[in-house]
């Protein structure tokens, strides 16, 4: 059992964007050999969802402040992404995908798809996401 | 991102994305995709094998890309995805819509 690896990022965006994120995450898997390719590809694209719908909707047209915390144990990664934005009002627990010929409506449905955990609190003036996926053995 | 777009000799066009297609990147393939279609050519191939990522936006682009290329009477297939853009593919149900091809070459082959 090695000691759990974490990491604490504040974005601002714009000017930060997801491209920020995968740049952030690719200095992290540097430092944690134990996710496998595929529990990294898998922890990213959802993060990846998560921070996209975050900047766009949380204040748009405006700047949104975030603070991301990741944690990689030996058996498990976590995301906590707090945001200074609008309180949400999105489906996590239901929804289907849309029509093959639908250009949006997919990723908070794709993030779900990847993840074992994916909880939204409002605390105070502040959004909290927490997304976790169990490392495979 | 970057974007090469060259006409390949059996009549199609091979769109080359490098690097990642997601909500700042996905407008460069609108563009270039509107810019093909208006030039004519509108039987298009987007070559991903040197595309690292795809995440939700990048796929809503693609898929009005397709329309955009069928609407001029032709088509938009993908080739080579990696790993990470399969998976995407998978678990939005977009296997059927977006069959991927090995090659950018061969996307056309059996037309």
């Amino acid at each position: 059992m090695t000691d759990a690896l974490r990491r604490t990022y504040v974005l601002e965006s714009p000017p930060d964007d997801v491209e920020t994120v995968h740049d952030l995450l690719a200095s992290l898997w540097s430092e944690a050999p134990q996710v496998t390719n595929g529990d990294r590809i898998r922890f990213e694209t959802a993060l990846i969802e998560l921070a996209a719908n975050v900047m766009t909707y949380a204040v748009p047209g405006g700047t949104v402040e975030c603070t991301l915390l990741i944690e990689v144990t030996d058996v498990r990664i976590i995301a906590t992404l707090t945001d200074s934005g609008y309180e949400a009002d999105i489906p996590l627990t239901d929804g289907r995908m849309p029509g093959e010929l639908q250009e949006a409506g997919r990723g908070l449905l794709l993030m779900r798809a990847l993840v074992d955990e994916i909880e939204y609190t409002r605390e105070g003036d502040l959004n909290r996401w927490r997304i976790a996926r169990n490392l495979a053995e | 991102m970057e974007i090469t777009a060259h006409d390949a000799d059996a009549g199609f066009t091979i769109l080359r994305l490098v690097g990642r297609l997601n909500m700042v990147t996905a407008r460069q393939l609108r563009s270039s995709v509107a810019e093909a279609v208006a030039e004519g050519r509108s039987r298009l191939v987007v070559d991903l094998a040197q595309t690292e990522s795809m995440d939700s936006s990048g796929l809503g682009v693609l898929i009005n890309s397709l329309k955009v290329a069928r609407q001029a009477g032709g088509d938009l297939r993908i080739a080579a995805p990696n790993e990470q853009v399969k998976l995407v593919l998978q678990l939005t149900n977009m296997e059927r819509l977006f069959h991927a091809h090995p090659s950018a070459e061969v996307a056309y082959q059996n037309d």
